[in-house]
C-alpha cells in the first residue's frame, strides 16, 4: 500500500453485490472518503444505499470488488473484522440499544470488553460522551425509559466510545417521530464540526445541504451522481436526480 | 408507569369465584361418593407412618457375638464370638434381644426413640436429588447444544440437530433402558449415575430447543450492533444475546424442569427407589393403593409447586430490573 493516498480513509473499488435470489443490490461501485469528510448518501428506498453502508464494516458481504478501510482490506478472508470494526462506528435506524443495560452500560460495554480498558477510564469517557449528546442525567435509565431521540443519541455515544476514525449512520432519523429528528441531527452536526469523518445515509435533505461536503445519489444499486451540496441540490446535472428531488419537494 | 383505567377483568363479579368453588366442591363430592360406593376400606391412618416413621432408630450389631444386658436394663454389651471386640450401647427405649442371646452381624438389638423419615420421604429425597443433579447437567448441555443449533458452522449445527431429533423422537422410558442396560454396562455406571445421565441427556435436548427459540427471539439488530462495536461472536452472545434470551426463556425452562421432576418417576424401572418406586413398595406393605397414590401425587405437587413459586418470584424480580 505504498501508493495509497494517506488522506483516504475508505477506498471502495468495483464493488458489486448480488443476493442469493439474483437481485443485484450493488453494481460496480467505486467510492472514496477522505479523512474529515462528511458524505451524505441519498436515494429512493431499495436503491442500495443502506447495503453499501453496511458493506463498509462487513455487516454485509460483497460479491466482487475490494473495500479498504484505513488501508486494510475489509472483505479479504484474512481481515481481522473485530479489530477493524473498532475503527468504524455505526448508528442504526432502529437504534439497537441493548435493552437489558442502562444507557451508561450500553456505552461502556464494548470499550471494557473489546479494548480491555480500565473501568474508571471507560466510565469517565462514557459519562463525558453522554453529557456531550445531552443525556448526562439519563445515564442510569434503561432504553425502554428513553424516547426515540434519546435512544438514538445514546447509540451515537455508544459508537463514539470506541473512538472510531469514521462514523457510519444508517438512516439515523427515519424511525423517529418528527419532533425528535432535530435533537439527533444537532448531535451529528456538532460531530461533523469537530472534524469526524462521517458517511450518512439519510432522507434529511436539509441536513445534507448544511453539513455534507459531498452528496451522493444512488439508484438501482449504482452511484448515479455526486457533487458538492450546493451544486447537488440547486443545479443537479442529472435527470434521475432531478426527478427524485422533485418528488421529495412535492411531498 | 401510569396505571391505566381498571380493566374489566379486575371488576369480574364475585359470583365467578363462587362458581369456581362450586365446581371444585362438586368434583370433590362426586369423588367422595364414588369412593363410598366401591368396596374398599379406606385406611388413611396407615399412611403417616410411611412418611415420617416414629418407630425410632434401630441399633444393629456390627459383628457376631453374645448379648449381655446390665441389671438396670439401660446398657447393652456385645462380646464378639470369634475375637476380642466389645461394643456397648445405651440410650435405647426398647430391647429386642434377651440376656445371653447369640446374635449375628446386622441383627437389630434395640430401638432408640425418635422420628426418622419413612420410605415415602426417602423416595421424595431421591426424586429431588436425581432431578436436581440432572438439572445441573441438563442446563449447560442444553445451552451448548442450543448455541450449536444457531451456529453458522455446519458441523456444529448438524450435530446439534441430530442429537435433538434422536432424543425427541424416542420415548424416555426406552432411553432409560438403553442407558441402564447398554451404556450403564459398557461404562460400568451405577443405576443412579445411569439415571442422572438419561434424564440429563433427555432434558438437555428440550432445553436446547428452548434456548434456540430464545436466541432467535432476540432482534437481529442486537447481534449487528454488538458486532459493529468490534465484539466477537462469543462476546456478543455472552454479553448481549444470551442475557436477553435467557430472560425470555425462564417460563418455558421452568416448565421443562417441572417435566424433569415428573419424568424422573420413570427411573423407578431401574432399581432406584424414588418417590414412585417407594409408593409401589408402600402399597405392597399396606394394601392401600388408593391412599398411597394420592399421597404420592401430593408429594410430587409439593415439589413442582414450590419450584413454580420460586421461579415466579424470580421472574417478578427480573421484570423490575
Amino acid at each position: 500500500m505504498t501508493d495509497r493516498n494517506p488522506k483516504l480513509l475508505i477506498e471502495a473499488s468495483g464493488v458489486s453485490k448480488q443476493f442469493a435470489n439474483g437481485t443485484q443490490a450493488l453494481k460496480n461501485i467505486s467510492l472514496t472518503v477522505e479523512r474529515g469528510e462528511v458524505l451524505c448518501i441519498i436515494g429512493p428506498s431499495g436503491s442500495g444505499k443502506s447495503t453499501l453502508l453496511r458493506t463498509l464494516n462487513a455487516l454485509e458481504e460483497i460479491s466482487e470488488g475490494d473495500i479498504q478501510v484505513n488501508g486494510h482490506s475489509v472483505h479479504s478472508s484474512k481481515a481481522d473484522l473485530n479489530r477493524l470494526r473498532t475503527q468504524v462506528g455505526m448508528v442504526f435506524q432502529q437504534f439497537n440499544l441493548f435493552p437489558h443495560m442502562t444507557a451508561l452500560e450500553n456505552v461502556m460495554l464494548a470499550p471494557l470488553k473489546v479494548l480491555k480498558q480500565s473501568e474508571s477510564e471507560v466510565r469517565a469517557r462514557a459519562e463525558q460522551l453522554l453529557a456531550k449528546v445531552g443525556l448526562a442525567d439519563k445515564a442510569q435509565s434503561h432504553p425502554a425509559q428513553l424516547s426515540g431521540g434519546q435512544q438514538q443519541r445514546v447509540a451515537i455515544a455508544r459508537a463514539l466510545a470506541m473512538q472510531p476514525s469514521i462514523m457510519l449512520f444508517d438512516e439515523p432519523t427515519s424511525a423517529l417521530d418528527p419532533e425528535m429528528v432535530g435533537e439527533v441531527l444537532e448531535v451529528m452536526k456538532a460531530l461533523a464540526q469537530e472534524g469526524m469523518t462521517m458517511c450518512v445515509v439519510t432522507h434529511e435533505m436539509g441536513f445534507a445541504r448544511a453539513v455534507a461536503h459531498r452528496v451522493l445519489f444512488m439508484d438501482h444499486g449504482e452511484i448515479v451522481y455526486q457533487d458538492a451540496p450546493v451544486a447537488f441540490f440547486d443545479a443537479p446535472r442529472n435527470e434521475r436526480l432531478r426527478n427524485f428531488l422533485g418528488q421529495i419537494l412535492k411531498s | 408507569m401510569s396505571s391505566p383505567a381498571k380493566k374489566p377483568a379486575d371488576r369480574v363479579p364475585w359470583i365467578w369465584h363462587g362458581v369456581y368453588a362450586l365446581v371444585i366442591l362438586a368434583i370433590g363430592a362426586s369423588l367422595y361418593f364414588a369412593s363410598k360406593r366401591i368396596d374398599y376400606s379406606w385406611h388413611w391412618e396407615r399412611l403417616p407412618e410411611y412418611v415420617i416413621s416414629t418407630e425410632g432408630e434401630e441399633i444393629r450389631a456390627s459383628f457376631d457375638g453374645f448379648v449381655e444386658i446390665s441389671e438396670d436394663g439401660k446398657t447393652l454389651t456385645m462380646t464378639e464370638m470369634k475375637g476380642a471386640g466389645i461394643e456397648t450401647f445405651s440410650g435405647f427405649s426398647q430391647v429386642l434381644v434377651g440376656q445371653g442371646d447369640l446374635v449375628f452381624q446386622n441383627d437389630v438389638l434395640a430401638r432408640k426413640p425418635g422420628m426418622r423419615p419413612g420410605p415415602l420421604l426417602i423416595g421424595l429425597w431421591l426424586t429431588l436429588k436425581i432431578s436436581a443433579i440432572s438439572l445441573v447437567f441438563a442446563l449447560p448441555l442444553g445451552l451448548i447444544v442450543g448455541l450449536g443449533r444457531v451456529a453458522r458452522n455446519p458441523a456444529a449445527r448438524n450435530l446439534a440437530a441430530t442429537y435433538v431429533e434422536i432424543i425427541r423422537g424416542t420415548p424416555l422410558l426406552v432411553q432409560i433402558f438403553i442407558f441402564y442396560f447398554f451404556i450403564g454396562t459398557v461404562l460400568q455406571l451405577s443405576a443412579f449415575t445411569a439415571g442422572v445421565a438419561a434424564l440429563s441427556v433427555f432434558t438437555g435436548a428440550y432445553v436446547a430447543e428452548i434456548v434456540r427459540a430464545g436466541i432467535e427471539g432476540v432482534a437481529r439488530g442486537q447481534m449487528e450492533a454488538a458486532r459493529s462495536l468490534g465484539m466477537s461472536y462469543p462476546q456478543s452472545m455472552r454479553y448481549v444475546i444470551l442475557p436477553q434470551a435467557l430472560r425470555k426463556t425462564l417460563p418455558p425452562l421452568t416448565g421443562q424442569f417441572i417435566n424433569l421432576i415428573k419424568d424422573s418417576s420413570l427411573v423407578s424401572v431401574m432399581a432406584l427407589t424414588d418417590l414412585t418406586k417407594a409408593g409401589r413398595e408402600v402399597v405392597s406393605s399396606t394394601f392401600s393403593p388408593f391412599e398411597v397414590w394420592f399421597s404420592v401425587a401430593i408429594l410430587y405437587l409439593l415439589l413442582t409447586g414450590s419450584l413454580s413459586l420460586v421461579v415466579r418470584r424470580l421472574e417478578k424480580r427480573l421484570a423490575h430490573d
